[in-house]
């Protein structure tokens, strides 16, 4: 029998099964936390952060992950507070400016509230959420691609940069990229370099993110957890 | 040499070692730690070898090639026993004087004594020399006693009495309770009570457990790790097993960075010898207690010295860390309850052991007790390792131990704790070195990494120039520190090469607080900190650098002009000849002029004029 345990997300008192993590079970029960790297039924790295929480222990508030943060009686968690949305806005801020054609990223940076972006644009690909990789290597216990390189160096490549036989070209690391939901055509041209809003991400009308799920567009092409 | 079964049979040998050293009056001890080999004490000591040996000492002579002294900025240095005669900066050239009037005769060369700089006054011995009064060396002075390659060295002069002692009939739960009335914290940076790690450790479920010895020292000027691990390994090796005795492992592990490999050696050869002896292996010393070591190297990433990376690392993996919200004292290495402390503190535990934790607990302050190794590098007189009391002053070690600034200049700031440390201004130099009035200040005590800076070092580019060490060392995981350290790079090289703007210094301090409440390790949640602490004691360099676009200290290149003061030039021409680019012009005994357009303000004029006549602005 799964073995239950209350804690307390947002003011809510959830009845959260065991093992699982903070995450999963706000997801589930409603409450939406942005997150990036999070796929339902891989392993998570915490990678992206956005999925930060205040977690209250003895009346102190540490700022931490809910992907990697497993539920335990009595838990106090705090998910949209004002100091949460402000260090999920600046990570947003950072990964929209890193890899600004990704509708997924700047749907996401909409979420957090993300109005302006004052860093100069990048026209990246990859923001290394580390998906595909964990796919790969956990689902197909392929590992026909990894992490290559550290800090700015770091990308994801095959095995010494060549494709092995062992890669079937299934597809599921495309398939889970946020960069391949139909991401804005082409690069950024010099002098054009800005977040239109124009798209679905609607910039203009950014907001803080809704506490309770919406069973958004967003979520669904996403592969948030709600539709797992 | 025959396995020892009994604590008795240790204390037989080590009563034999010490008959056999009695017999010997001389001892020429000579410091082969990486500093010191790095000016050539290797060859000293060959010569020194051979000149013994051709005079027919060699038996009567020990010689004895130490571990690290601390006075690496006189390297190599030698102590000769008896009258504890100190020489600094010996050359091979020297041995036959050394050996034929001090070995033979007693007589002393004045002209390798130590000659203090600003008094000019000449000293016998080390205990005299200003660079070491101030100190209180507890682990250092341990250097000087024993061949880290021996390990009779080691135990003639004590060594394995406190793991004897433990055997012998201290509980683990006891020595838990030592170790916590000692007081000690971790010395690799957090400052964590190790009584505590041990304990929660000896508390988690399972049988298999571990400790690990962090040995992978990598911020930039700091080094007492190496100088401890390749002068004295048994001492660390010892404090691993009674760790190991007290938290319940069999198995141990020092990770120490393969850009030591004087260490890596040493500590190799140490682990070899003490299995031989039956140090290590099953049922040592005759008890129910069995412990082994290995080392492990490390691949040189600076990410590797945290925690969760390094174990990573240790089990084969890619060393990047992973979320701590299981500690590793219950979810270590290969998931089992693992006690990893740096070096240091391991090098710390004998001593409590034997001489009781309220002797250590005597040194220091209420939060902070006993010594601390500090490396003092950069526009400092007396460069080297430092090993003071807990709560001594900053201007202590700055100014009586390490003799002022270099060149008469007067000394801005020194960063403490390597990058993740902070910049203190001379108004907190009467701080004193302990973890919270430390921290309080916006620094740390970290891993005891002191880099002065003089009035010719800019802050902003100091700043810069730990970014982009973090930056280059991040493993790239997470965002924050990946990305986040590198925009607070490019905002810097913006405000250093004149693109910034005044708002920019707001955005800075707003993305040091996302990091350093976001990232995921300790070494990312700290990587601000730098940046926070020249903001914080030295903003007007920074608006001086957005507003004005000048850079006082004349570093920033993007900032500054050179100029040639015509009252001031004689014509030299020292200046034209060293000029590389081709940038100065003008005829003998006329002032010269520097061409802006073809200078590359490489600073070569300005260290080769010997009238002070080159102007940066």
């Amino acid at each position: 029998m799964l073995q239950r345990v209350n804690v307390n997300i947002d003011g809510a008192i959830i009845r959260a099964t065991r093992g699982a993590s903070v995450l999963n079970t706000a997801v589930e029960y409603g409450i939406c936390i942005p997150h990036l790297c999070h796929v339902s039924n891989l392993s998570d790295i915490g990678a992206c952060r956005l999925c930060i929480v205040e977690h209250v222990v003895n009346g102190r508030s540490n700022i931490t992950t809910s992907c990697t943060l497993n539920v335990e009686e009595g838990m106090v968690i705090m998910s949209n507070t004002e100091k949460v949305r402000k260090l999920r806005r600046n990570l947003a801020e950072l990964l929209v400016a890193q890899a600004p054609n990704s509708r997924a990223i700047q749907d996401i940076a909409v979420r957090c509230g993300v109005k302006e972006v004052r860093y100069p644009f990048r026209n990246d690909n990859c923001v290394l959420c580390g998906r595909c990789v964990r796919v790969c290597s956990e689902v197909w216990k392929a590992k026909a691609i990894g992490f290559v390189g550290r800090g700015n160096a770091r990308h994801v490549d095959h095995p010494f940069g060549v494709r092995p036989d062992f890669c079937k070209q299934c597809g599921s690391c495309v398939q889970l990229c946020p960069m391949t939901i139909t991401p804005c055509d082409g690069p950024m041209k010099p002098g054009e370099e800005r977040l239109c809003g124009n798209c679905e991400s609607q910039l203009m009308i950014s907001e803080k993110t809704p506490g309770s799920c919406t069973w958004c567009k967003l979520g669904e092409s996403f592969a948030c957890g709600r539709y797992a | 040499m025959p396995r020892l079964n009994s604590y008795r049979e240790l204390e037989h040998l080590r009563e034999r070692l010490r008959e056999q050293r009695q017999d010997i009056a001389t001892t020429v001890m000579i410091c082969g730690g990486t500093g010191c080999q790095a000016s050539r004490s290797l060859a000293v000591i060959d010569a020194v070898r051979k000149e013994l040996s051709s005079q027919g000492l060699d038996k009567s002579v020990r010689l004895c090639a130490t571990g690290c002294h601390g006075f690496c900025e006189q390297g190599p240095v030698m102590i000769i026993e008896p009258g504890n005669l100190f020489y600094c900066h010996v050359s091979p050239e020297d041995a036959f004087e050394i050996v034929s009037q001090t070995v033979v005769k007693g007589e002393t060369i004045e002209r390798l004594l130590y000659t203090d700089p600003v008094s000019g006054e000449r000293f016998n011995t080390e205990s005299e020399i200003p660079f070491y009064q101030a100190q209180d060396r507890q682990l250092l002075s341990q250097n000087l006693m024993v061949d880290p390659c021996s390990i009779e060295d080691y135990i003639a002069v004590g060594g394995y009495s406190a793991l004897t002692k433990v055997l012998r009939g201290i509980a683990p739960e006891e020595i838990i309770k030592e170790i916590k009335s000692s007081g000690l914290r971790g010395r690799g940076g957090g400052g964590f009570p190790t009584a505590r790690k041990w304990n929660e450790c000896r508390e988690a479920p399972g049988d298999e457990k571990y400790v690990v010895c962090n040995a992978d020292e990598g911020d930039p000027g700091a080094y007492m790790d190496r100088c401890v691990l390749e002068g004295n390994p048994h001492l660390v090796l010892e404090g691993m097993m009674i760790g190991a005795w007290a938290v319940g492992a069999r198995k141990g592990y020092v990770y120490v960075r393969n850009e030591y490999p004087l260490a890596v050696k040493h500590s190799r050869i140490a682990v070899q010898q003490a299995r031989e002896l039956g140090l290590f292996g099953d049922n040592i010393l005759g008890s129910s207690f069995s412990f082994d070591v290995d080392i492990a190297r490390g691949g040189g990433a600076f990410v590797c010295g945290e925690s969760t990376a390094l174990m990573a690392s240790l089990e084969g993996k890619v060393g990047e860390p992973r979320p701590k919200d299981v500690h590793t004292v219950i979810d270590g290495l290969y998931h089992k309850p693992t006690v990893l402390n740096n070096v240091e503190t391991w090098a710390n535990v004998p001593a409590i052991i034997l001489k009781g934790s309220s002797w250590f607990a005597a040194k220091g302050t209420p939060g902070s007790k006993g010594t601390k190794i500090l490396a003092l590098t950069g526009r400092i007189k007396n460069t080297g390792l430092v090993e003071v009391a807990m709560g001594t002053p900053i201007r202590t070690v700055l100014f009586d131990i390490g003799g002022g600034a270099v060149n008469g200049k007067a000394i801005k700031a020194v960063q403490i704790g390597g990058p993740s440390g902070g910049c203190l201004p001379v108004e907190k130099f009467d701080l004193a070195v302990d973890y919270d009035v430390l921290s309080e200040a916006g620094s740390m005590v970290g891993s005891g990494g002191m880099v002065v800076m003089d009035e010719e070092s800019c802050m902003v580019d100091v700043a810069k120039y730990f970014l982009a060490f973090l930056q280059d060392e991040s493993c790239g995981k997470c965002v924050p520190c990946r990305i986040g350290v590198d925009r607070m790079l490019e905002i810097v090289t913006d405000i250093t090469e004149g693109r910034g703007r005044p708002e920019q210094i707001a955005l800075l301090e707003e993305l040091a607080e996302t990091i350093s409440q976001t990232a995921l390790c300790g070494l990312g949640k700290t990587a601000p900190n730098p940046v926070l602490t020249t903001l914080r004691y030295f903003r007007p360099e920074y608006e001086a650098h957005i507003k004005e676009k000048k850079c006082h200290a004349g570093v920033c290149k993007s900032l500054i002009t050179y100029s040639i003061n015509p009252d001031k030039c004689t014509g030299c021409g020292i200046c034209l000849r060293g000029c590389s680019h081709g940038a100065i012009t003008g005829s003998k005994k006329q002032a010269h002029i520097i061409d802006a357009l073809l200078c590359q303000k490489c600073g070569i004029c300005r260290s080769e004029c010997q009238f002070d006549a080159i102007q940066v602005v």
